[in-house]
C-alpha cells in the first residue's frame, strides 16, 4: 500500500524517471522533472500520428476522441513490487532518463549507463533517455546511432516544453502500442499469474488444477488492467466482467475482488471521459486567437446541430413520433379520440420535421414539408396544428426570400398571417368549447356543492368536501378554483390544533404556490412592479407556513482556515507577530472540524474580494421530501454577493450547510437570515425567529425543538457575530514543488523539500517570517529564510520558492501505524500517522499603511496573516535498530623491544596518529600491540524495507583532545576504512564501532569533579541532588560520545540519512562508560632491555608480518628469531614500565609475576621453571604525574614455551579521583591496578 | 354582511392593477385576503365565459358563501374597467389616487 493511492490509480501508468551521467545540478533537475510533470495526462487525439496500427488493436472501444493516457512519474525510480502480476498499474511500464549533458560529456557512457539503470525494471515496455542542453559536438554524433538518447538541443523554454510534449505524445503512443502487443499475446498464450499469496499455499495435485482453471480468469483481469492503462475503460469493463465472473466460479477471492476493484476505477473512468467531452479548453492567448478558436468551436456546433437535425428528421420519417401540446393532454381518449389521433400523427410529424428544416436553414425543403402538413391536418381537422404549419410556411418563405423585398411578398404573408390567425382562434374556441361541454355542468355541480358546504356543521365533513371539489376543479383544468379550495383546506386543517394536520396543511398549500406565484415581498419591491395577483396575502399566509416547513439557525462561522488566518500586527514590535491571538500550541490540527469554535462573542474579520462562509442548520420537520432549489445569506448592508445553492432535505432530518459569498466593500456586514427559493416561493427567513422558537421550546411554550427531532444534535445558541470588512490583504498561498503528495522518506533520510510561494492577492508582501509548529519540529534541519527576505516585496502574482531540509524522524509507536498492506517479507511495516509531520507557519503583511486609505483614519495598521504549510512527509521504516552491545576483547600483547603504541601517548605527535589510524583501519590484531579491554560497540541493523541499504560508520573526533596537549585532530570525520556494510532486504547485519579513540589521556579530577564531592565532602544530605547531577554529567558525556559516531547510509540512488542510534547506544554504554572514556590511572608496559638478548635489529613494523613465523621454523634470515621471541636459557633483560596517567604522584607497590600456560606461578614455588635477577615484588615506587617510571629486572627461561607476564600494583594513599575511578566505596580499601597481560614467547630447546 | 365589497382590476396574466377593498366590513385581515382569493378563484370561470359571450359585463360568474363576483370585461381583455389616461403603461399599476376617489365614491353610492 502506497499513500498516493486512489481509485484511478489502476489507470495511470508507471514511468520511473531516473538522473542519468553526471549529477545534474539541484535546481536543473527540478526544471526537468517539473516540464515532465506536466504531461501526467496525454489525449489519445494528440498521440494518433504517433501511432500506428500493427495488428487489429484489442482496444475495439478505445475513445481516440475523449480518452486519453494517464502517467505516474515515480522519481528515482521504485523497486519492483510482489504485486505486480495481479495490478498491471503496480508496473514500471516505462523508464525515462534524465542527462544534464554539460555534466555528462560522454553520450555512450550515459547510453551505458541508462541501458544498465534500465535493466532493473523487467516490466518496462518504453525507454527513453532525454538529454538537455547538448553541445554541438554532441549534437552531431548523437544523431546517428543511439535511439534512445533523444537530445533536447538548447533553445528557448517554450520550444523545450514543446519538443517534450511530442515526446511524451511518441512515448505514449509506442506505450499503447506495446500494450495492444502484450494484450494480444496474452489473449492467445495465457500466463500464468500470480501474487505473494499464492505462493504460501503448496500446488497438490488438485491445487493444480484449480489453478489452471483460475488462469483463464486472472489473464483476463490482467487484460482488463492493460485496457484500463490504454485509456479504454470500457474494453476494461468487459474484461474485468468476464474476470468477475470466471474468478467467482473457481473461488479465486482475491482476484475477483481485484477485477471488480478495477471495474469500479474503469467506470469512473468512463464517467470522467463522458464528462470532460462535452469541456473545450480555451487555452490562454491573445484575444484574435481566443475569437478565431471560438469561430471554430460555433462552426463545430452548428455542423453538429446540422447533423443531429438530419438524423432526427430520417428518424421521425421512418418511425414515427407521437406529438402533443398542452391542449391534448387534457382531453381523454376514447377510442374515436385514439383512431384520431393515429391520423393525426402523420400531419403533426410533417410539420415538426418542417420545424427541422427550418432550423437547418433549408426554406424550400421545410415549404414542401409544411404543405403537406397544412393539407394533412386540414383533412384530419387538426385545426390547431394546421395554423402552426401555416405559421411555420410563412416563415418559410420569409427565410426564402429574406434579400428582395417585395410588396407582393408582403401581402401574402399578411394573408397568411390573418389566415393563421383564425386558425389559431378557431383551435381555441373549440377546444374551449369541448372542455365547456362537461366543465360547464360539473362547475355548476360543484358550485353548489360549495354553497351547501357551509351548512356543514363538522368541520372534518366540510374538509372532506372542500378536498373533493380541490380535486375536481384541478381534473377540469381550473387551477385557480382548485388552490383556492386548496387554500380552504388547509385552513380546516389548521384549525385542528395537531401536527399530522399542519403538515397535511403545508402539503395542500405547496401545490396552492404555483397558482398563486407567490413572492417574497423583498424581491417584489425591486424586481416585479406588479406582484401577481393576491400576494400580499399569500406571502404572508404561505411564507408564515413555509417558515414552520423549514427551520434555520447559524451554525457557526468557520474561522479563517489556517491557510489565510488573520494576525494583528504590533507595530512596536519587530517581531509583529507575536502577542497576537489565536496562538497556542495547537495553531492548527489538520483534522479538526473545520476550526469551529462557539463564536457568541466574536468578531469576525472578512476581507473584500476573499470568499467567505457560513455553515446554516436546516431542519425539515415535515413528513416529506423538501427541494430547496436556492438557498442562500440574507445580507442587507449590500456590501455582499451571495451565492446561491440547492439543498433537498430528507423528511425528519437536518443538515448542516455551507453557504458561501463574496464581501465586496469595507464596512460592516450583518446577516439576519436566509433567502431561500422552495416550491416556486421565495422567503426570507430570518434565523431571530428561530431562536424565539427554540427559547419557546427550552420553556415549554412550543411543543418541540424541530432541530432536535429531526436528529440534530444539541441545541446550540449562536449569535451572530460583528463582521467587519476589511480592504484587501495580500494572500500567500502554497504549494510543494512536484506534486503535492507527500514526500516518502525513510527514517532518518535527508531530503530538501521545495515549497513555492505565490501572492494571490493584490497587495505586495512586505514581511515574511518563517517559524516551524507541529510535531516533529526538530526534523526540519534547516529552512532557507534569506531566500524569503531576499525575494520581498512579493508583487501580487509573484512566486518565490523556498527549500527547506529534513531530516525524516524516527517513528515512535505512538505517532506510527502498521501499514495495512503486509510487505512482500510478511511482516508488518511501520509507517508514519498522518499529521505527524511538522508545519511551516508563515508570517506575512502588506505595507503598513493599506494603499487606498486615504480618509485618514491612519491609526489602524492593515493586519498581518499567517499561513501554514505543512510538510507532508510520510515516514517509511526504514533500517531498523534491533540492538546494541557492548563487546571487550582481550588479546595480550607480546613483548618486544618496543612498547606497545598508545593512542593517545603523550609523545603521539599527528604522523603517527595517522598511522595508527591506518593501522586501526578494520580492527585487525596486531599481535605486539595486544588489545587489552578493547570495547568495541556491536550495532545490530535489519533491513525491514524493500530497498537495499548501504550503512557507513565514521567518527567524528573532534579536537577536545587538544586542550590537554594531547591529539591534535581536525574536526573532520575519520573514516576508517570500513568497507561499507550492505543489507539487503529482509536481512539484518552488524556493524562494529572501537572505542578505543574515545579514551580520555588524563585520568582528571575534572570528570569526577562532582562526583567526589558527593562521595566525601558532602553528607548525604545533598547527595540526592549531587547525584542526580552526577548522572546529568555521565549522561552528558555518554551524550557527548554518541554523538561524535555517525551511522550513515545510502539507499539508491538519492536517498541517504543517518541512523539515529542515540537511545539504543545510550542503554548499552550506561553501565561502563567510565571505562571507556576514563584511562586506568596507571598503565603498565613491558619490553625488552637494552642490552638483552633479543634481536639487535630493529625490526619495522612492514617486516614484522613476514618475519612472525611459527617457532621453531626460522626463517633463512640472519636473523634467527623472530621479533620478540626469548631464547631459552639465556638471562633476558625485561623492564617494566609503569604511566601515571593522574595528575598527581602515585605511591605504589609493584608486584610482577610470570605465569605459564596452565596458568601457574613459575617464578616461585619448588616447581619454578623460571629463574629472575632484580625484585618482582613489593617494589616501592613513585611515578611522578604523566611520566613514565622505568623498573628493570631480568629472567632466565628454562623451559622453552609461551608465559605471560603480569603487573599489577597497590596505590598508596590514594586520593578520590582514584577512589571514584575504581568505584570503590570505603576509604581504607586498598586501591588495586592491574595491567594489561604480556606474552612471552620463548624458543630454543628444553 | 351585504355592505361590503372589494373592487380588483387584473390585467393580463392576473396581474392586479388596482384594488380597492371598499364598505363597512370588519377590518379582520383574514377577512380582506378572503375576498382577494374568492376573487383570483373566480378568474378561471370568467375566462371560460368571456370566450362564449360578446357581451362584456358578465354579471354574477361566481359566488362563495354569501360573495357574488360580477365581472366586466374589456376588448382588451382587461377585466372591468380603465380610464383612459394617455400615460398609461399597459400591465402596470394605476396609482392615480384621482381614479382611487372616484372609485371609493361611487362604491359610497351603491352600498
Amino acid at each position: 500500500m502506497e499513500p498516493d493511492v486512489s481509485i484511478e490509480t489502476g489507470s495511470m501508468i508507471r514511468i520511473a524517471v531516473l538522473p542519468v551521467g553526471g549529477s545534474i545540478p539541484h535546481p536543473r533537475l527540478r526544471s526537468y522533472v517539473e516540464m515532465l510533470g506536466r504531461h501526467t495526462r496525454i489525449d489519445l487525439s494528440s498521440i494518433s500520428s504517433f501511432y500506428s496500427e500493427h495488428q487489429k488493436s484489442p482496444f475495439t472501444h478505445q475513445p481516440w476522441e475523449t480518452g486519453s493516457l494517464r502517467f505516474k512519474f515515480m522519481l528515482g525510480g521504485a523497486p519492483p513490487s510482489a504485486w505486480e502480476d495481479f495490478q498491471s498499474c503496480r508496473k514500471i511500464l516505462a523508464v525515462i532518463g534524465l542527462c544534464h549533458c554539460p555534466a555528462s560529456p560522454d553520450l555512450d557512457l550515459v547510453a551505458d549507463q541508462f541501458a544498465t539503470a534500465c535493466k532493473a525494471y523487467t516490466s518496462a515496455l518504453a525507454k527513453r533517455c532525454f538529454a538537455f542542453f547538448p553541445t554541438d559536438s554532441q549534437l552531431e554524433e548523437g544523431d546517428n546511432k543511439r535511439e534512445n538518447i533523444l537530445l533536447f538541443p538548447p533553445s528557448d523554454q517554450k520550444t523545450q516544453e514543446f519538443h517534450m510534449l511530442t515526446m511524451m505524445q511518441d512515448l505514449a503512443a509506442s506505450l499503447l502500442m506495446e500494450f495492444e502487443k502484450w494484450v494480444l499475446r496474452a489473449e492467445s498464450a495465457g500466463t500464468i499469474l500470480k501474487t505473494p499469496l499464492d505462493s504460501q499455499s503448496s500446488l497438490g495435485s488438485e491445487e493444480f488444477i484449480k489453478a489452471k482453471k483460475r488462469r483463464l480468469a486472472r489473464a483476463q483481469k490482467t487484460i482488463g488492467d492493460y485496457c484500463m492503462l490504454a485509456g479504454s475503460p470500457i474494453d476494461a469493463n468487459a474484461h474485468y466482467s468476464t474476470a468477475i465472473e470466471l474468478a467467482r466460479l473457481t473461488g479465486d477471492i482475491f482476484w475477483h475482488a481485484g477485477a471488480m476493484e478495477g471495474s469500479v476505477c474503469a467506470l469512473l473512468l468512463e464517467e470522467g471521459d463522458n464528462k470532460r467531452e462535452n469541456i473545450l479548453l480555451f487555452p490562454p492567448s491573445d484575444q484574435k486567437t481566443q475569437e478565431f478558436h471560438m469561430l471554430t468551436m460555433m462552426q463545430d456546433l452548428a455542423a453538429s446541430l446540422l447533423m443531429e437535425f438530419e438524423k432526427w428528421v430520417l428518424r421521425a420519417e421512418s418511425a414515427g413520433t407521437i406529438l402533443k401540446t398542452p391542449l391534448d393532454s387534457q382531453s381523454s381518449l376514447g377510442s374515436e379520440e385514439f383512431i384520431k389521433a393515429k391520423k393525426r400523427r402523420l400531419a403533426r410529424a410533417q410539420k415538426t420535421i418542417g420545424d427541422y428544416c427550418m432550423l437547418a436553414g433549408s426554406p424550400i425543403d421545410a415549404n414542401a414539408h409544411y404543405s403537406t402538413a397544412i393539407e394533412l391536418a386540414r383533412l384530419t381537422g387538426d385545426i390547431f396544428w394546421h395554423a402552426g404549419a401555416m405559421e411555420g410556411s410563412v416563415c418559410a418563405l420569409l427565410v426564402d426570400r429574406m434579400d428582395h423585398k417585395d410588396p407582393l411578398l408582403e401581402e401574402e404573408v399578411k394573408y397568411r398571417y390573418y389566415n393563421v390567425i383564425q386558425l389559431y382562434r378557431r383551435s381555441y374556441l373549440q377546444d374551449n368549447a369541448q372542455r365547456r361541454e362537461l366543465a360547464k355542468e360539473v362547475v355548476d355541480l360543484l358550485m353548489s356543492a360549495a354553497d351547501g358546504g357551509k351548512s356543514l356543521i363538522d368541520a372534518s365533513d366540510r374538509l372532506i368536501l372542500y378536498v373533493e371539489i380541490a380535486r375536481l376543479f384541478g381534473t377540469l383544468g381550473y387551477q385557480r378554483k382548485a388552490a383556492f379550495f386548496s387554500r380552504q383546506v388547509a385552513q380546516l386543517y389548521l384549525q385542528q390544533d395537531n401536527a399530522c394536520a399542519a403538515m397535511s396543511a403545508m402539503q395542500v398549500l405547496t401545490m396552492t404556490s404555483n397558482a398563486y406565484h407567490v413572492q417574497s415581498r423583498r424581491n417584489s419591491q425591486k424586481m416585479c412592479p406588479s406582484p401577481q395577483f393576491p400576494v400580499k396575502v399569500t406571502k404572508a399566509f404561505v411564507s408564515r407556513d413555509f417558515s414552520l416547513m423549514m427551520h434555520f439557525r447559524l451554525h457557526s462561522f468557520p474561522l479563517h482556515p489556517s491557510q489565510t488566518d488573520i494576525i494583528k500586527r504590533n507595530p512596536q514590535k519587530k517581531e509583529w507577530w507575536t502577542g497576537s491571538a489565536p496562538s497556542g500550541p495547537f495553531i492548527y490540527t489538520p483534522f479538526s472540524k473545520g476550526a469551529i469554535s462557539d463564536c457568541n462573542k466574536q468578531e469576525l474579520t472578512w476581507i473584500v474580494g476573499e470568499p467567505v462562509q457560513v455553515f446554516v442548520e436546516l431542519a425539515n420537520p415535515c413528513s416529506f421530501d423538501l427541494m430547496v432549489e436556492s438557498i442562500y445569506l440574507s445580507v442587507h448592508s449590500g456590501n455582499f454577493d451571495a451565492f446561491p445553492v440547492s439543498v433537498s432535505l430528507p423528511p425528519n432530518t437536518s443538515k448542516v450547510i455551507l453557504l458561501s459569498g463574496i464581501p465586496t466593500k469595507v464596512g460592516a456586514v450583518s446577516i439576519p437570515g436566509c433567502i431561500v427559493h422552495c416550491f416556486g416561493v421565495i422567503t426570507e427567513h430570518l434565523f431571530r425567529d428561530v431562536d424565539n422558537l427554540l427559547l419557546g421550546a427550552s420553556q415549554g411554550l412550543v411543543l418541540s425543538d424541530p432541530f432536535r427531532c429531526c436528529g440534530s444534535t444539541k441545541p446550540k445558541n449562536m449569535s451572530a457575530p460583528n463582521i467587519s470588512v476589511v480592504p484587501p490583504l495580500p494572500l500567500l498561498v502554497s504549494h510543494v514543488v512536484g506534486g503535492n503528495g507527500s514526500t516518502i522518506l525513510y527514517e532518518g533520510e535527508i531530503r530538501d523539500i521545495w515549497t513555492s510561494l505565490t501572492n494571490a492577492g493584490t497587495v505586495p508582501i512586505e514581511q515574511a517570517h518563517i517559524a516551524l509548529s507541529g510535531k516533529n519540529q526538530d526534523s526540519v534541519i534547516s529552512i532557507a529564510h534569506d531566500v524569503l527576505l531576499s525575494s520581498l516585496p512579493l508583487k501580487p502574482g509573484g512566486e518565490v520558492t523556498i527549500p527547506v531540509t529534513v531530516k525524516a524522524w524516527q517513528l515512535s509507536l505512538t505517532d506510527s501505524e502498521f501499514d495495512a498492506s503486509k510487505s512482500s517479507s510478511g511482516s508488518a511495516r511501520r509507517i508514519s500517522k498522518e499529521g505527524s509531520s511538522p508545519l511551516l507557519v508563515i508570517y506575512y503583511a502588506g505595507p503598513w499603511t493599506s494603499p487606498d486609505e486615504s480618509n485618514g483614519s491612519g491609526n489602524s495598521v492593515p493586519p498581518g496573516r499567517r499561513l501554514v504549510v505543512p510538510l507532508n512527509v510520510c515516514v517509511l521504516q526504514g533500517l531498523r535498530f534491533v540492538r546494541a552491545r557492548l563487546l571487550s576483547m582481550e588479546f595480550p600483547a607480546r613483548v618486544s623491544e618496543a612498547l606497545p603504541k598508545q593512542i593517545y601517548g603523550e609523545n603521539g605527535t599527528t604522523e603517527e596518529l595517522k598511522s595508527v589510524n591506518q593501522n586501526d583501519s578494520l580492527v585487525k590484531i596486531d599481535p605486539y600491540r595486544g588489545s587489552w579491554g578493547l570495547r568495541l560497540l556491536e550495532l545490530e541493523l535489519s533491513n525491514p524495507t524493500d530497498v537495499v541499504f548501504e550503512v557507513n560508520v565514521s567518527m567524528q573526533l573532534d579536537s577536545q583532545q587538544s586542550e590537554h596537549g594531547m591529539a591534535n585532530f581536525s574536526n573532520e570525520d575519520i573514516d576508517f576504512g570500513y568497507r561499507k556494510t550492505r543489507i539487503d532486504r529482509d536481512y539484518s547485519a552488524r556493524v562494529l564501532i572501537p572505542m578505543e579513540h574515545f579514551k580520555l589521556p588524563v585520568l582528571d579530577a575534572s570528570f569526577f569533579s562532582k562526583d567526589a564531592q558527593v562521595n566525601n565532602l558532602l553528607g548525604n544530605k545533598f547527595s540526592s541532588t549531587a547525584e542526580r547531577n552526577a548522572k546529568a554529567e555521565l549522561n552528558a558525556s555518554i551524550n557527548n560520545l554518541i554523538s561524535k559516531i555517525k551511522v550513515k547510509w545510502h539507499s539508491g540512488r538519492n536517498s541517504s540519512g543517518e541512523l539515529n542510534i542515540k537511545d539504543a547506544t545510550q542503554a548499552a554504554l550506561q553501565a561502563s562508560i567510565m571505562d571507556i572514556l576514563l584511562p586506568d590511572p596507571l598503565t603498565f608496559g613491558f619490553r625488552l632491555g637494552e642490552n638483552g638478548t633479543a634481536s639487535e635489529n630493529i625490526v619495522s613494523p612492514e617486516e614484522s608480518s613476514i618475519s612472525d613465523n611459527p617457532p621453531g621454523q626460522p626463517g633463512s634470515r640472519n636473523v634467527a628469531r623472530a621479533k620478540g621471541s626469548v631464547l631459552a636459557h639465556e638471562m633476558t633483560r625485561m623492564e617494566v614500565i609503569i604511566r601515571n596517567n593522574t595528575k598527581e604522584r602515585i605511591k605504589m607497590s609493584l608486584n610482577v609475576s610470570c605465569r605459564d600456560v596452565a596458568g601457574e606461578n613459575c617464578i616461585e614455588g619448588n616447581k619454578a621453571t623460571v629463574l629472575w635477577a632484580g625484585t618482582l615484588s613489593d617494589i616501592s615506587l613513585e611515578a611522578p604525574p604523566l611520566q613514565d617510571i622505568t623498573h628493570s629486572f631480568a629472567l632466565y627461561f628454562l623451559v622453552p614455551g609461551d608465559y605471560t607476564l603480569l603487573a599489577a600494583a597497590v596505590i598508596n594513599d590514594a586520593t578520590d579521583v582514584l577512589r571514584a575511578r575504581a568505584k570503590s566505596d570505603s576509604s581504607d580499601e586498598p586501591i588495586f591496578c592491574r595491567g594489561s597481560p604480556f606474552h612471552v614467547h620463548v624458543v630454543g630447546t628444553a | 354582511m351585504a355592505n361590503t365589497a372589494c373592487f380588483i382590476i387584473v390585467s393580463r396574466n392576473d396581474i392586479p392593477i388596482y384594488e380597492a377593498e371598499v364598505g363597512s366590513a370588519m377590518k379582520k385581515e383574514e377577512a380582506a385576503q378572503q375576498h382577494q382569493f374568492i376573487l383570483h378563484a373566480a378568474l378561471d370561470i370568467v375566462e371560460d365565459l368571456a370566450w362564449t359571450t360578446s357581451a362584456m359585463f358578465l354579471k354574477a360568474v361566481d359566488k362563495f358563501n354569501d360573495l357574488v363576483v360580477s365581472v366586466y370585461v374589456t376588448a382588451g381583455h382587461i377585466l372591468t374597467t380603465i380610464l383612459l389616461n394617455p400615460l398609461y403603461l399597459p400591465g402596470s399599476r394605476i396609482t392615480s389616487s384621482h381614479f382611487d376617489t372616484k372609485v371609493r365614491a361611487l362604491a359610497r353610492k351603491y352600498l
